[in-house]
């Protein structure tokens, strides 16, 4: 389950964590392919008669860059971004999410969400691209088929609290039994096993997608391996995809809101995940979109290109290793790191991107509450910094611990540049604050994740990126049954405000429980939080309409227009 | 003697009387290292590698003693400057964060008939904005008018006045009231004057309208990071308003703000301990290999000059992380040691061929012959007859190793093999200016200079020292 830990960069696409299948088949399977796509992209232009521009107003097409090519888009087994947002595109669930990041239905019409259970009622509109009905049994399938052993699907986690769901997945019951059952083809009724208050956001989360059963049936492994292997019911369809080199969308005429999109074509022309090509592209007039890293955002300001930025949602941290062993484990010596460390400083002086926001809570800014956001409704404690109280912690630490002086403690950290800049600050400035000698261990993120389960650190610089637009999706993090809590935190208190907001229907004291957990977090310092990323990107001047958000699918295309 | 026959006297042909001087000696008799001197010194090139080579070890060894900076002492005030004099810096207040600007009366959200409108005009830029209190590079806070149903509002910045939509610069931030009218602005700022925008936003689509205002920065230190840095001497010296001197920082700083002199002074004795230290071990163990394979000769020889041969195959950098590892060096230490282990285990045979290529022809000299016959012991042969011969070829050996040394440190310290953080070398240096050369261009410049200079002072040192050294030079002048 790497889930959605990120790598503590600007630079490194998300997209990257989880790479798909064994390499040697697909080479042998793609080189043929590429040739073949190579020939044809030499040719096409010659067909059309002219060049591919990265907006086309005429023909209502767009040509953007992906960052990698998906692994494959079979929506239960998806975790990457990439693969993500493509989906987001050619597949619609039963809610999504509307240009301003409210909740709004999908397949679904409405929905009711009770203690023991939801019921969705699906629109009788929705259709897949081979004009068949969408209706509550292909839910049905794919949430069996996210559970099925067989599947292996790594976000399976995340509908656990359906009724039966672990039990299914773990074998002990089969996949018919899993809480889910279509009452005629258009009412949906899902069982809990524990309230899930939050759930019609999360069926917004890319595994709860619908897939048909008798097309998936028919191709078996293949399914969502290429184009033609998959069935859309999207505003969007796969036309053309050829592995590494290319990924075309056209508008799906059986989406049930056809009429509200404007686009006919998405095209990913180009697969690269170097920034500085994709600037280039962007440059030349190839592609409409470009994400900038700290040195391209030179390049985009000399050019004079207007320069956007969005909250991507990650939010990073300072982690400790809580096992019994670890020094890091004694509060005081944690309390004495938190009370040196400034935020604002580390934003503003060694980040030095734009955009990003100092990191003062668990729950990151733009993190939706009962009403408002939830920062407003359980403001988190202002980060303070007092180097006498510091002072004052880390003796009380030494006395406890029982040392005469501190051994040199680990920082483990990735070996981007920023994480390096950052790391080397880290280690300074403790070295000069605190008298501590930090070894700074830089490690690749596989390396760097395989260290962290191993547990072989004291201090971790991590970061974690949000699966649902809810603040649970933070908030579990260090509940002691989370895999993800890499640090083995383990407090009981902790764990039950985390039940409380798990399983609390009314939103008021969810957001208190929530602002239980934040207290918790901060006071017993179980990681220090570092800022909440921002990304920059530029866009092409007549392209509207695109909507970044922290949920995937981002960026969003769906609504998108050329003026 | 001249050609023309001359009349000639019985004079002439009178015996000579005895000049005892005749053959005497006119000019001072020189030695080997003399004559190799006096022609090193008519190499100019050599010399001025030479005062390079002096400079630079002053630089090490005299420079810390001088320029008293701690080269791990960061000065975030001064982030990524360029070399700069001194210059006076603005005591203040450790500021607490702002809160910004809320209107109580005014809307957060634009009403829902606007939103629905599809025909809504694009919203206008704000009409005023404002400065609020001293801007200084710890922060900048501004504040606006509102605009009627805007959602919140973007603030960019940039460092010319802003004509189109597309000049606007760096998105700093954004707030998500239309009520909310304030943003303090603290990244990375420099003593400079900097034009900020404001554009509003109704949730959905930002404005292309943005108001602007320039702003005069100075620059400015806490007093607590005055204290902490030396700069005055107690906290009850200075207050809030006063000016003190930041010192100046003749190359420059890095991108924590550590200054770069002192950096380059500390990263050169890295760098010139493993140019030197490594050197010294291989070239005195390779002497003494090959001196000894030549000096036995047969098949001791041939066993010692396979060996010789198989070290040589031995690919480098991959014993040198194979060293590393065995060596269990642990995270976040210096690698310096397996660095040094490597360069002496791998790099000895280049000069052990040379050493037993020279003592094997040596050996078949006709002093050597000679000496044999009058009875010279072996031990004597070597330090009276070889030695000395081969010591021209040695130190030019020494010399043409010291610069490939250097660099060899540089360039794994650059990969991340050597040093580690916080401490400095050449090579490491260079990587971190690597990454923001665009910028701070005096970042890379240094230490790259820096290694240029070394490795090119040692490598014409090295020459002019071949050609002093080399008898058969002689016939050239």
């Amino acid at each position: 389950m790497t889930g959605n830990l990120t790598l503590e960069t600007l630079e490194t696409h998300d997209g990257l964590r989880a790479r798909g299948d064994p390499a040697l088949p697909a080479v042998r399977l793609v080189l043929p392919l590429l040739v073949a796509t190579l020939t044809l992209a030499l040719l096409a232009p010659a067909a059309d008669g002219r060049l591919r521009e990265a907006v086309d107003a005429e023909s209502r097409t767009l040509t953007l860059v992906l960052e990698q090519d998906p692994p494959q888009l079979d929506s239960t087994r998806s975790t990457d971004t990439v693969s993500i947002r493509v989906l987001g595109h050619v597949k619609e669930g039963l809610t999504r999410y509307d240009e301003r990041n409210q909740l709004i239905g999908g397949v679904a019409e409405r929905w009711e969400v009770r203690e023991d259970g939801a019921t969705f009622w699906l629109r009788r509109d929705a259709r897949w691209s081979d004009g068949a009905p969408v209706t509550a049994h292909d839910f049905v399938y794919a949430w069996r088929r996210v559970q099925d052993p067989a599947t292996t699907s790594e976000y399976a986690f995340i509908m656990y609290g359906i009724e039966n769901a672990e039990a299914v997945n773990t074998g002990a019951l089969p996949p018919s039994e899993l809480g889910v059952r279509a009452a005629g083809d258009h009412i949906l009724e899902v069982g809990f096993e524990r309230p899930i208050p939050f759930f019609a956001r999360l069926a917004a989360f890319a595994v709860f997608l619908p897939v048909r059963e008798d097309f998936a049936a028919t191709r078996g492994d293949r399914y969502g391996s290429s184009a033609a292997d998959m069935l859309y019911n999207g505003p969007f369809v796969i036309s053309r995809w050829s592995r590494g080199a290319r990924l075309t969308l056209d508008r799906n005429p059986h989406y049930w809101e056809s009429d509200a999109i404007w686009l006919n074509r998405i095209d990913f022309g180009y697969i690269t995940a170097d920034t500085r090509a994709e600037l280039n592209l962007f440059r030349d007039g190839k592609v409409a979109m470009a994400n900038l890293d700290s040195e391209t955002m030179h390049n985009a300001l000399q050019q004079r290109w207007r320069i956007h930025r969005f909250d991507d949602g990650v939010l990073f941290y300072v982690g400790f290793n809580h096992r019994p062993d670890r020094l890091t484990r004694n509060r005081n010596l944690r309390r004495a790191f938190d009370l040196t460390f400034d935020p604002h400083e580390f934003v503003n002086r060694i980040i030095a991107t734009p955009g990003n926001r100092p990191g003062i809570s668990l729950f990151p800014a733009w993190m939706q509450g009962a009403e408002g956001r939830l920062r407003e409704e359980v403001p988190p404690r202002p980060s303070e910094v007092d180097l006498e109280r510091a002072r004052h912690y880390l003796e009380l630490a030494r006395e406890e611990l029982g040392l005469e002086r501190f051994p040199p403690i680990v920082l483990l950290t990735g070996d981007s540049p920023t994480a390096n800049k950052q790391a080397e600050y880290l280690q300074s400035m403790w070295g000069q604050t605190l008298g501590l000698e930090i070894r700074v261990d830089v490690q690749i993120f596989r390396q760097r994740l395989a260290k962290m389960t191993a547990g072989d650190y004291d201090l971790v610089l991590a970061g974690w990126g949000p699966d649902y637009n809810d603040p649970l999706t933070f908030g579990d993090l260090f509940a002691s049954w989370n895999l993800n809590n890499r640090g083995r935190y383990a407090n009981d208190e902790l764990d039950h405000w985390v039940r409380r907001a798990q399983n609390e229907l009314d939103p008021h004291l969810r957001a208190q429980a929530f602002g239980e957990i934040q207290r918790i977090v901060a006071e017993d310092v179980v990681v220090i939080p570092t800022y909440e990323r921002a990304r920059l990107y530029v866009m092409h001047p007549r392209l509207k309409g695109v909507v970044r958000r922290q949920i995937s699918p981002d960026p969003d295309f769906n609504r998108a227009w050329i003026e | 003697m001249t050609d023309h026959p001359q009349a000639l006297s019985a004079a002439d042909f009178a015996p000579a009387s005895a000049r005892p001087d005749a053959h005497g000696i006119t000019r001072p008799s020189q030695s080997y290292w003399q004559d190799a001197w006096r022609r090193l010194r008519h190499n100019k090139r050599a010399i001025a590698s030479l005062w390079i080579v002096i400079f630079l070890l002053a630089f090490t060894l005299i420079g810390p003693l001088l320029w008293r900076v701690d080269p791990y002492a960061q000065n975030l005030d001064r982030i990524s400057q360029p070399p700069t004099l001194a210059a006076q810096t603005l005591l203040v207040e450790r500021g607490v964060q702002w809160e910004g600007v809320t209107l109580p009366q005014w809307p957060h959200a634009p009403s829902r008939e606007w939103l629905t409108d599809p025909q809504r005009i694009e919203l206008p830029a704000p009409e005023a904005m404002e400065v609020v209190g001293d801007p200084h590079t710890l922060s900048v806070r501004l504040r606006w008018s509102p605009v009627a149903n805007a959602a919140g509002y973007q603030v960019y910045r940039n460092t010319y006045r802003p004509t189109a939509v597309n000049e606007l610069g760096l998105p700093l931030g954004e707030t998500w009231a239309g009520n909310d009218v304030g943003y303090e602005d603290q990244l990375a700022l420099t003593p400079n004057t900097y034009w900020y925008s404001v554009t509003a936003t109704d949730g959905l689509r930002e404005s292309e309208q943005f108001a602007s205002i320039a702003v005069d920065v100075q620059l400015a230190t806490t007093i607590e990071s005055a204290l902490a840095r030396g700069l005055i001497p107690s906290r009850d010296a200075a207050q809030a308003g006063d000016y003190v001197a930041m010192p100046a920082n003749p190359f420059g700083t890095d991108y924590l703000g550590r200054d770069m002199l002192a950096r380059l002074m500390h990263g050169a004795r890295t760098s010139l301990f493993i140019g030197i230290a490594a050197p010294l071990l291989f070239v005195l163990f390779g002497t003494v290999y090959g001196a000894f394979a030549g000096f036995a000769g047969g098949r001791t020889d041939d066993f010692m000059m396979r060996i010789a041969d198989f070290v040589i195959a031995l690919p480098f950098l991959l014993f040198m992380i194979l060293i590393r590892v065995a060596s269990g060096i642990g995270p976040g230490e210096s690698g310096i040691m397996p660095l040094l282990m490597a360069l002496v285990v791998l790099s000895w045979p280049a000069t052990a061929r040379l050493v037993r290529g020279q003592i094997l022809q040596i050996r078949e000299e006709g002093y050597v012959q000679a000496a044999r016959l009058l009875g010279a012991r072996d031990h004597y042969l070597i330090l009276r007859h070889m030695v000395p011969n081969t010591l021209g070829v040695i130190l030019v050996t020494l010399t043409f190793a010291i610069p490939t040394a250097i660099f060899t440190e540089a360039f794994l310290s650059f990969i991340g093999m050597g040093v580690a953080p916080p401490v400095p070398s050449w090579g490491s240096m260079s990587n971190e200016g690597l990454k923001s050369m665009l910028n701070s261009p005096h970042e890379l410049f240094f230490p790259a200079l820096f290694i240029s200079i070394t490795v090119l002072a040692f490598n014409m040192l090295g020459d002019g020292l071949r050609d002093a050294l080399d008898a058969r030079m002689r016939s050239r002048e």
